[in-house]
């Protein structure tokens, strides 16, 4: 599976509904709904994405409002634009990068402190 | 000349000033500052925060409010709220809290 070519949404495609499946999917175009996806996804700079997205892997350099769940990483990078709550174990957040939103990662903090 | 606050010392109170502060040991309360503030890996800050600049190597629960820029680096983690136009954080921090970039 790891080894499939990603899929592409292209810049000319609009999608609204439900997108889910396995493999690794770029959207350069625009999704409105719901994205669940088993591997790696990747928002491009055309790319807008109004949705929930469940996946393992997010990258976004593009545009995107709605909840994330990631299992493994979330990298909102350097011209992304983002709002949204985020669940996973690790968030980066680049320079040059607008977010809002909560970022919620398991934190460990050292004894005697909150 | 940096401000130090080594890492045996524990301070419970409010930190103000005009000048970069490092934090090595503990802090509890309040800290203002016009400048940057610095928490190294050894630094353990419970308190709100109000500077031009915060890096963060070390531990921090409190609200964060930076009128420049907020750099959680790889070692850093952080519960709360940070407000301030540019928010990093680097693979490896760990963090829990509301992002705000609104300029």
């Amino acid at each position: 599976m790891a080894n499939e070519p990603p899929g592409v949404i292209g810049k000319g495609i609009a999608i609204r509904g439900n997108l889910s499946g396995e493999g690794d999917l770029i959207i350069e175009g625009t999704v409105e709904g719901e994205i669940s996806l088993k591997n790696h996804l990747t928002i491009e700079e055309t790319g807008v994405v109004r949705a929930d997205i469940k996946s393992e892997r997010l990258t976004i350099r593009g545009e995107m409002s709605g909840n994330i769940e990631a299992s493994d990483r979330v990298a909102i990078q350097a011209n992304a634009r983002v709002t949204s709550d985020i669940k996973a174990p690790v968030v980066v957040i680049e320079d040059g990068a607008r977010f809002k939103g909560k970022v919620d990662m398991d934190v460990e903090l050292p004894d005697g402190i909150l | 000349m940096a401000n130090v606050i080594g890492k045996s010392i524990v301070i419970d109170g409010e930190i103000s000033g005009d000048e970069d502060l490092v934090v090595q040991g503990t802090v509890k309360g309040k800290i203002m500052l016009k400048e940057s503030l610095l928490v190294e890996s050894s630094g353990t800050v419970e308190a709100d925060i109000q500077t031009q600049n915060v890096e963060i190597s070390g531990a921090v629960t409190g609200d964060i409010q930076a009128f420049s820029k907020v750099e959680i680096k790889s070692d850093g983690r952080v519960v709360g709220n940070i407000k301030a136009p540019r928010i990093l954080i680097a693979d490896g921090a760990k963090f829990k809290g509301n992002v705000d970039m609104d300029r």
